[in-house]
């Protein structure tokens, strides 16, 4: 799936990933792709470059370190970051719940 | 392989060299696990490094992608720089003038005042100018996230009005000080105008930074739309 069908959903995406620890740019890429069954093999030029952005808005930090001789950045959620998740799961659940109702033919989940 | 590739990649990347080499750094060992996931899967050495690569996309896409957040670092550096460094040689210049002889200000030599409210209208555009490119490259994003896109320009247009006041404080200078036969100045006729010049070099390079990472992101996203 092409990152231009992510618009709007990468940053929350992104901020999952980190959910359970920390993770350098090249993990998350490889969680992205194996998360979602390999349906979003996501560009390394989308996913570094939205990892600075995410951290320039203050919803994530990284660090540097060494490992195996190289220098590698590793990014965590702040609080702020954790924050937007909540936020982010929240609205897709309403989101998708509506999508589904429509596309299915069903009734609106709220008024079932 | 893995060289060539980060050369290509290191070759169209504008902005901070601090920020330039972190990026390369981060690439290189991404670039490093992947490989090594490769190898994991039964690929030899050399068949890795070219599977990694590929696998990171073209040079030209990887460095797009960096464009807009190097931008946003460049004139976070230049407004950061513009804002740090205007009371430190405003202070200088105010220091220098309180030890100025009267005469500096009256009759003939006085023409070289003259200017002094255009350096008024300097300051009301550039510390606006400094502080938006600041604000704009900062976690407003989060809010509103086409600010960012401001900061080169504001950054810029900063840098460009500091350059103005220094060149209209050393025409001031030069103006005022040119009839004095005194060799002997005071430390503070030689700092002040030091300070101005290595400020108008560092806000000119500053300002023609600004515009040739502005120029990168506004190519990168016409590309994207055609």
């Amino acid at each position: 799936m092409r990152a231009e069908a992510l618009k709007g959903h990468l940053d929350g995406m992104l901020l999952a990933t980190l959910e359970d620890g920390p993770r350098h740019g090249y993990a998350v890429i490889e969680a992205l792709r194996t998360g979602s069954g390999g349906c979003f093999d996501l560009p390394t030029g989308t996913v570094y470059p939205a990892l600075h952005r995410l951290e320039r808005a203050g919803l994530v930090r990284s660090t540097w370190s060494t490992v195996s001789g190289r220098r590698r950045r590793t990014y965590q959620l702040t609080l702020a970051g954790r924050s937007v998740l909540h936020s982010e799961r929240s609205t897709w659940r309403e989101f998708s719940r509506a999508v589904t109702a429509i596309l299915d033919g069903g009734p609106w989940p709220a008024m079932a | 392989v893995i060289d060539a590739y980060l050369s290509e990649v290191a070759a169209l990347l504008a902005g901070p060299a601090g920020a330039r080499r972190q990026i390369l750094a981060e690439l290189r060992d991404g670039l490093a696990a992947a490989v090594e996931a490769c190898q994991r899967d039964g690929a030899g050495p050399a068949e890795a490094a070219q599977r990694a690569v590929a696998e990171f996309g073209p040079p030209a896409e990887v460095a797009a992608g960096f464009a807009p957040e190097l931008a946003a670092r460049q004139a976070r550096l230049v407004g950061v720089g513009l804002i740090a460094g205007g009371p430190l040689v405003g202070t200088l210049w105010l220091a220098a003038l309180g030890t100025w002889p009267v005469v500096l200000f009256t009759g003939r030599l006085a023409r070289g005042w003259a200017a002094a409210p255009l350096y008024g209208l300097i300051l009301a555009i550039g510390i606006p100018a400094a502080v938006l490119a600041v604000v704009a490259s900062g976690r407003l994003e989060r809010w509103q996230p086409d600010l960012p896109r401001l900061a080169p320009g504001a950054a810029a247009v900063g840098a460009a009005a500091c350059v103005a006041g220094d060149l209209a404080l050393l025409a001031m200078f030069a103006v005022s000080t040119s009839s004095i036969a005194d060799t002997s100045w005071p430390v503070l006729w030689v700092a002040a105008p030091l300070a101005s010049l290595f400020r108008l070099a560092a806000a000119g390079r500053g300002a023609r930074r600004c515009l040739a990472v502005r120029g990168v992101v506004r190519r990168t996203r016409e590309s994207l739309a055609a």
